[in-house]
């Protein structure tokens, strides 16, 4: 994953103009400001766009969910008697379906948007589809969040090391492998390593997330347990992670390597490793930062087959079953989620680099 | 010709292109004559069929790999799900890269504000996180064919190859050779096809590579879950029966390795076909990411 260029902002034309009153005098004065409230506006436009497209992409699929629901009850014997239409308009009324598309989207964001409600789950009806995924999202967080972050971390500094050290065996292993396997799929590596350590050793559990003899609770042995269920996944999570992230470290760190200023350094007869993490790794791992921050969402794709695999009780997970019953309004919010929480991540990445690297300027 | 010298030259200037290339070309010739070899195994009926012999047959001389839980012959049904896993991969690698390649045109070369909406719209798409909307549509879209799935999973993977090629039309289009074409009265589409395009075949290709990569594992993902396309069989879905039939529990392990070193020896393939292409034609690259 290569770190993307930020968005170039154009330079206002007027600002060559005598200064004027007002607003755009105020922005011309504050760059920082402007490129802020730039940046934020594209940030709101993106993130409108997106919610906007997965609606009407789940809206338009084919399939009646509350025609699903009540023949499921009916096979469950709930209902003897056919559906009454009164019943269906009262389903329909609470999942939002009346009307005409446009109207139910403008019904779906002002709900969304302005009191945070998904509308009803129609798995767990009548629980809001928000309560039905933040009871699945800490176990995603918990996983994914430290797996990402420990492969991110691990990435960086063996890849650091294998450019500082390149041509040397153990780099050009490092560089080779990781060329070989950066692409490939978590979940092969999950299944390899469900394969060994549960079935043929049985030293490691292969499903849930935790021992269901114990109580959930904040005890030593429910968070060894945890820890312990969590293992597997989240090692599959890091291996990979951290080949892909060797890889384009290695990348950044090359060039940089023949820079003057390292060679300056060098001259001044500084230690090697105080070179490599004072003056070398400095300009890797701030764009790092960024891909860190866009790789989120597609931690998420490769996330749903892992925890399909060892049935952890995750947003993944909620994900699937929740597109096997047709329940609209969880499918929506898993995926808004996503877009949410990768968007946001990009934003606040962009507005704290320039304060972190001197050299960003998205301003003229 | 001479495009093909040129070629030549380049594949075997780079270890890691000619090596990448090579292996997925093995690939393709295993897939191409995989009706021959399904037959060679069967030795004269049909070793994919239901009940062709016993089930769960550990590995040995008669069967190198084994039975299935329906007692197919393991290694016959890997040869043929490797080929239809390849014609995945270019059903869809060819489609998102045309859409890219025309979008990414179309963006960078006329720029301004159809830059401007093209380009947020290729952003927004990116940041879609794409796996739920696909098992979202291949579970509605009940029997589908492999070419309807290819175009599925193009829907989703064109962004990247747009992004990636778009960069390139912008640096290339303000150099001197496309200003003196355009000075010498050249058509735009003119200009497109003769000057531009040429210069950015590796890119092209970078772009068809990783679009292909992705549409393999996004087939794998669906039918890991059991979402794919009926009556085909590709390796995910032998992956999926491994996992479903308990074969993991029954030591079968062929039934999953297989497929998953196959396929982990297609992506490092294909991700050597990449980044041997990247360092070819970006010099500054070269003996970056290895040597």
């Amino acid at each position: 994953m290569t770190a993307e260029a930020p968005p170039v902002v154009a330079v206002d034309k007027s600002q060559d103009s005598a200064p004027r009153s007002g607003v755009r005098a105020w922005l011309s004065r504050h760059p920082l400001a402007a490129y802020s409230i730039r940046r934020l506006g594209l940030y709101l436009v993106e993130l409108w766009g997106a919610l906007t497209i997965t609606f009407f992409f789940f809206r338009l699929m084919p399939g009646d969910p509350i025609q699903t629901l009540i023949q499921t009850l009916q096979q469950n014997y709930i209902y003897n008697a056919q559906a009454s239409a009164e019943l269906i308009a009262r389903y329909q009324q609470e999942f939002g379906l009346t009307g005409n598309l446009f109207s139910q989207y403008l019904k779906y964001m002002e709900k969304l948007v302005l009191h945070g409600d998904m509308g009803p789950s129609l798995i767990n009806y009548p629980t809001p589809a928000q309560t039905v995924i933040l009871r699945s999202l800490p176990w995603t967080i918990g996983l994914l969040g430290l797996s990402a972050v420990l492969a991110w971390i691990l990435g960086v500094v063996i890849g650091a090391i294998a450019g500082w050290r390149r041509g040397k065996l153990g780099s050009r292993i490092a560089t080779n492998l990781s060329i070989a396997l950066s692409h490939v799929p978590y979940f092969f590596v999950a299944l390899i390593l469900v394969y060994i350590f549960a079935y043929s050793m049985g030293m490691l559990p292969a499903r849930s997330a935790y021992d269901s003899r114990i109580d959930p609770g904040i005890s030593l042995a429910f968070i060894g347990s945890v820890l312990k269920y969590g293992l597997l996944p989240g090692l599959s999570i890091v291996l990979i992670g951290t080949f892909s992230w060797i890889l384009s470290t290695r990348m950044l760190m090359v060039p940089i390597l023949g820079e003057d200023y390292l060679v300056y350094a060098e001259a001044k007869g500084l230690k090697g490793w105080r070179i490599l993490t004072r003056y070398a790794l400095r300009n890797c791992y701030l764009p790092q930062i960024t891909a860190f921050g866009i790789s989120l969402g597609f931690i998420f794709n490769g996330n749903v087959l892992v925890e399909q695999l060892f049935n952890y009780p995750g947003l993944g997970t909620t994900l699937v079953t929740a597109i096997q019953q047709l329940d609209f309004n969880t499918i929506l919010g898993v995926t808004n989620i996503a877009i949410f929480s990768v968007l946001t991540a990009v934003l606040l990445l962009d507005l704290l680099l320039p304060l972190l690297d001197p050299r960003v300027k998205y301003w003229k | 010709m001479r495009l093909l010298t040129a070629v030549l030259r380049t594949i075997r200037n780079s270890r890691r292109l000619a090596s990448g290339l090579a292996i997925l070309a093995v690939m393709v010739l295993l897939a191409l004559f995989s009706p021959l070899i399904v037959k060679l195994i069967g030795g004269g009926k049909d070793p994919i069929e239901v009940a062709a012999y016993e089930k769960w047959l550990v590995p040995g001389p008669g069967h190198v790999l084994g039975t299935d839980q329906f007692g197919r012959d393991v290694l016959a049904m890997v040869v043929k799900a490797l080929s239809v896993s390849l014609q995945i991969g270019a059903i869809a690698g060819v489609i998102s890269t045309v859409v890219g390649v025309i979008v990414a045109f179309v963006a960078g070369y006329k720029g301004g504000w159809i830059d401007g909406i093209l380009s947020t719209f290729t952003g927004i798409l990116l940041v879609i996180p794409t796996f739920p909307l696909l098992i979202a549509l291949s579970a509605y879209a009940k029997n589908v064919s492999l070419f309807q799935v290819g175009v599925m999973i193009s829907i989703f993977s064109w962004p990247f190859a747009a992004k990636t090629i778009r960069s390139q039309v912008l640096s290339l289009r303000t150099r001197p050779y496309v200003d003196l074409a355009r000075v010498s009265k050249a058509r735009d589409l003119e200009i497109i096809v003769t000057e531009l395009l040429p210069n950015l075949l590796p890119f092209i290709g970078v772009g068809f590579a990783s679009s292909a990569l992705g549409a393999i594992f996004g087939l794998v993902g669906l039918e890991v879950i059991g979402l794919g396309p009926g009556g085909v069989i590709d390796l995910g879905q032998i992956i999926f029966n491994a996992i479903t039939t308990g074969a993991l529990t029954l030591g079968a392990w062929p039934m999953f390795v297989v497929p998953i070193v196959l396929l982990t020896l297609l992506f490092a393939a294909l991700n050597m076909v990449n980044i041997g292409l990247e360092e070819v034609y970006n010099p500054r690259l070269r003996g970056v990411a290895g040597e």
